[in-house]
């Protein structure tokens, strides 16, 4: 992108109001900024929540992960990276466009799904597989105590994968459920079961479907 | 351009295996906001993380920018 593209996608950016858009239109940005510069980075947490769910739970936090770079991601580079888009702060967290953008490790994944790809406004943005997300969160809603906040999160993003709004594969939540990563395959199979139930359609893990 | 696959709530899927079209994605948010709201209801914006000092001075007291009503989705 040349500076006339990044200024004006800059402007979009910072007069969105709407926050889902806003953040996957800078997810779309940071993304293509930093592949220029032979990085991928992965979008996890709320963010990839509410791209899935639309499920009013982002807050102001933008989180990539670092999927792959062909160069070492220093600091540097990545201040020269984020000065592009007059970004403050660093050097894995910045204020940029109206939010902050925080470039955390690199992209822990055992889901063997692919990586989903959408086309943003200024370029591919990835989002981290929605069958590790709903293992992820279910964990994160019963361990190491009850936590309403995730637990609403796996019911909106099971409910979305139910509905086939996102395309999941059911084994592969059953496969991460059951891996000692995770070891919390009783709880996700509970939880889809209500969620089947809730929305009055069959369950991938019911014995009669 | 192919029309893409619908779900069950009319949104447009989320492919695995190949992008989904800005345009999709957009066509389908009141729908899965609407599935959402069928099974946790409201707003589930956390009420508090270790980044709240940074994100309510930015957001005016608030840890984000205020969520659009499902009908103007």
């Amino acid at each position: 992108m040349n500076p006339t593209q990044i200024q004006r996608a800059l402007a979009d950016i910072t007069a969105e109001t709407d926050p889902t858009l806003k953040h996957l239109k800078l997810a779309s940005l940071v993304s293509a900024v930093f592949r220029e510069r032979g990085a991928e980075l992965v979008v996890v947490g709320g963010s990839a929540i509410e791209f899935y769910t639309e499920g009013a739970y982002v807050s102001g936090d933008l989180d990539f992960c670092v999927e792959s770079a062909a160069t070492a991601l220093t600091a540097r580079l990545r201040q020269d990276i984020m000065a592009q888009l007059q970004a403050t702060g660093g050097p894995r967290s910045w204020q940029v466009g109206g939010l902050f953008v925080d470039v955390l490790a690199s992209f822990e994944n055992l889901a063997r799904t692919p990586i989903r790809r959408l086309d943003g406004p200024y370029g591919e943005v990835r989002i981290a597989p929605v069958e590790e997300l709903i293992v992820e969160r279910v964990l994160i809603s019963k361990y190491p105590v009850d936590y309403p906040p995730a637990l609403e999160c796996a019911k909106k993003l099971l409910a979305a994968a139910l509905l086939g709004e996102s395309e999941t594969d059911w084994a592969e939540v059953e496969r991460l459920a059951n891996d000692r990563a995770y070891k919390n395959w009783i709880d996700v199979r509970k939880l889809v079961n209500e969620q089947a139930q809730t929305l009055q359609i069959g369950s991938p893990y019911h014995p009669d479907e | 351009m192919n029309k893409p696959k619908l779900s069950k709530s009319g949104a447009p899927t989320i492919p695995m295996n190949e992008p989904m079209r800005w345009a999709d994605w957009l066509a389908g948010r009141r729908a899965r906001r609407e599935t959402g709201q069928r099974v946790a209801p409201g707003i589930i914006r956390r009420a508090s993380s270790s980044s709240d000092q940074r994100l309510r001075r930015l957001f005016d007291g608030e840890r984000g920018l205020p969520f659009k009503a499902t009908d103007e989705l």
